[in-house]
């Protein structure tokens, strides 16, 4: 019966995010949403709970007092219960700010799990370092970037991608593990379990309840949108649309 | 003391990564230190190559991962104290970067797609992408050491310099690590690089099943091209080696032409195509993101599309 612990982020949705004068970002009509690869890792938490026939997973997320939907949406996926670390100062954190409120939300507020389980990288800094860093923070075996998993007897088997092909990988437990997208397909949640997300438990931690500075170790020092957009001239399917399109492709050269 | 230091698993890493380290060491006035695996070649090269010493990792018994070797060399970095540590953003190498990050108590900044020393205010900057690609974000450190891990091929390898002379010290074996590796499954044939291809066609989720891409293989022939995916096709449907990703977490390419058939032109794809020089698509829905950002594309179903331009072609 495994008690595991799913850390996930509350995020802009970039698909939203414009460019704004001189190049800044135009936040002005973003939505949110919970990181994709994250839902990856609250999926893979239920599943080992359902599989171990009980136990519990706890979710945490760090993030500002709006990201309070988040925790709700996380909720929906499945998980039981959820600790939020919520501060204004918790907008814009880098990655070692968030290691470290996450490893003493854990320290201090969960006294014992099995696993934690991480995205392979938020969606909005992709940063892939959180999840490792915790681990060292938590002083616990980790593997990154694993596409399967089981628990048994008291440690972790998977397999974990690398360049040159898979590892089969062990460790004892507790360990965190960063999740890939295929290791499953996260649930949509439904009505229903929108609702019950809202009875489930969350426990709200405010920065002042938490031991430690959190102090940056990286500067932002600017943030700019870069500019994808092209002159997109749409063409038919048809046999003039055709002739164009290759003809367009001859005059501009690229074809030899 | 202070340095750079650079960390690699392979002869190729250590090479870009000195590459790397040499055109910083002359302006931050320090030494380029290469922590290496001794089973990966003769420190010599490593020294003629720019290090001006070479730390060597010891060979670990097969079950050991890379990882294993991190208190060592955590209690090497404290000892020396380096200015700047540089890895390669392999999947090996983020991770060490990550838990060494932590036990020093440093920044890391991962995925960095442009690095430079600023002499007048005697910072590193760092770039790397946000949001998918949608932003930019420019960095500096506020703590020392800081450490950078770069994708693959981002620098050119440090050449052969004669004559160069520099220290070799044998690091020492590290104690067991509780991550044990029982299995090895080798990939069993290397994908093509595509990150040198002149022509990309790049097949996306529009296409049905597997057997289907058979058709943009034969496009990319036609054009005398190299076949790219997007990551639902290499990641979650394993249709193609995860070598053939293009995006934020796949590779960047600069092509002379990219072709997207069935690709929507999510942000975390357009940007591995951003160095394109001419961005086209076929895609059967026309509000998709892609047309936007593309020079020209084709609103129609990519099955009789396709066909129709190779048709064409052979005229
Ligand atoms: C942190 C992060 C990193 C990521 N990194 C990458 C990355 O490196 N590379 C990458 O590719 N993705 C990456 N992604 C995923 C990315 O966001 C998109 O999900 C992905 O690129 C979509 O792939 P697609 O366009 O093939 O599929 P879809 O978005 O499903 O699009 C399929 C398209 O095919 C069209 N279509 C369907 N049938 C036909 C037909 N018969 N003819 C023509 N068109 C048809 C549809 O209209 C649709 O536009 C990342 C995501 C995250 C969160
Ligand atoms: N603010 C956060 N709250 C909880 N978990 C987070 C947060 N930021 C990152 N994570 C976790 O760490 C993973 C890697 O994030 P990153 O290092 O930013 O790419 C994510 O996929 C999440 O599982």
């Amino acid at each position: 019966m495994p008690v595991v612990v799913a850390c996930f982020k509350w995020v802009v949705d970039e698909a939203y995010i414009r460019r704004g004068a001189g190049g800044a970002l135009d936040f002005s009509s973003v939505d949110y949403k919970i990181g994709e690869y994250d839902r990856n890792a609250i999926e893979e938490a239920v599943r080992l709970r359902d599989a171990g026939g009980g136990g519990s997973v706890i979710g945490i997320t760090v993030g500002a007092p709006e990201s309070a939907k988040g925790v709700k949406d996380g909720l929906s996926r499945g998980m039981d219960l959820a600790f939020f670390a919520s501060d204004p100062s918790f907008k814009d954190l880098e990655p070692s700010q968030t290691a470290a409120i996450l490893a003493e939300v854990i320290r201090s507020r969960i006294p014992q799990y099995d696993l934690i389980t991480c995205g392979e990288g938020s969606s909005d800094l992709y940063a892939q370092q959180v999840g490792p860093r915790l681990a060292e923070l938590l002083g616990i075996p980790c593997v990154c970037f694993v596409q399967k998993l089981s628990l048994e007897g008291g440690k972790l088997v998977t397999d974990r991608r690398v360049e040159d092909g898979v590892e089969v990988v062990e460790a004892p437990l507790p360990a965190l593990v960063t999740v890939l997208p295929d290791i499953n397909t996260p649930r949509i949640p439904g009505v229903k379990d929108t609702l019950m997300a809202g009875k489930k438990p969350v426990t709200t931690i405010k920065r002042e309840e938490l031991a430690g500075s959190f102090g940056a170790t990286l500067k932002t020092e600017a943030m700019t949108a870069s500019s994808l957009e092209r002159t997109g001239e749409k063409l038919a399917a048809d046999a003039a649309g055709i002739a164009r399109f290759v003809d367009t492709l001859r005059k501009s050269g690229v074809i030899r | 003391m202070a340095g750079i230091w650079i960390i690699a698993e392979t002869r190729e890493q250590a090479f870009e990564l000195l590459g790397a380290g040499r055109s910083l060491a002359p302006d931050m006035g320090t030494a380029l230190t290469a922590i290496v695996r001794k089973g990966a070649g003769p420190p010599e090269e490593t020294i003629a190559r720019g290090a001006d010493e070479v730390f060597l990792l010891p060979e670990l018994p097969p079950d050991q991962p890379f990882g294993a070797h991190l208190p060592v060399i955590e209690q090497e970095a404290k000892t020396a104290s380096p200015d700047l540590i540089l890895f390669i953003s392999s999947a090996r190498g983020k991770e060490m970067a990550a838990r060494l990050a932590a036990r020093l108590g440093a920044g890391l900044c991962s995925g960095c797609t442009a690095l430079a020393f600023d002499k007048g205010s005697g910072s590193i900057r760092m770039e790397r992408l946000a949001y998918g690609g949608a932003a930019i974000q420019k960095l500096t450190a506020s703590t020392k050491p800081v450490i950078v891990a770069v994708p693959p091929r981002s620098f050119e390898p440090a050449q052969v310099v004669d004559g160069r002379q520099g220290k070799t010290r044998e690091l020492p074996s590290p104690p067991p690590s509780a991550v044990r590796i029982i299995e090895k499954k080798p990939k069993e044939k290397v994908a093509k690089d595509i990150t040198e291809a002149r022509v990309i066609v790049c097949a996306g989720r529009g296409f049905d099943k597997k057997e289907d891409l058979a058709l943009a293989r034969e496009l990319a022939d036609a054009l005398g091209g190299e076949l790219g995916a997007t990551r639902p096709l290499t990641e979650e449907m394993h249709w193609l080696s995860a070598d053939l990703c293009i995006g934020l977490s796949g590779v960047q390419v600069k092509p002379e032409l990219y072709m997207g058939l069935g690709v929507s032109g999510q942000i975390q794809h357009m940007t591995g195509v951003r160095g394109a020089k001419v961005v086209c698509a076929v895609n059967r829905d026309e509000n998709a993101p892609i047309f936007a950002l593309s020079d020209f594309g084709i609103v129609g179903s990519l099955y009789e599309v396709v066909p129709k331009i190779i048709e064409e072609l052979k005229k």
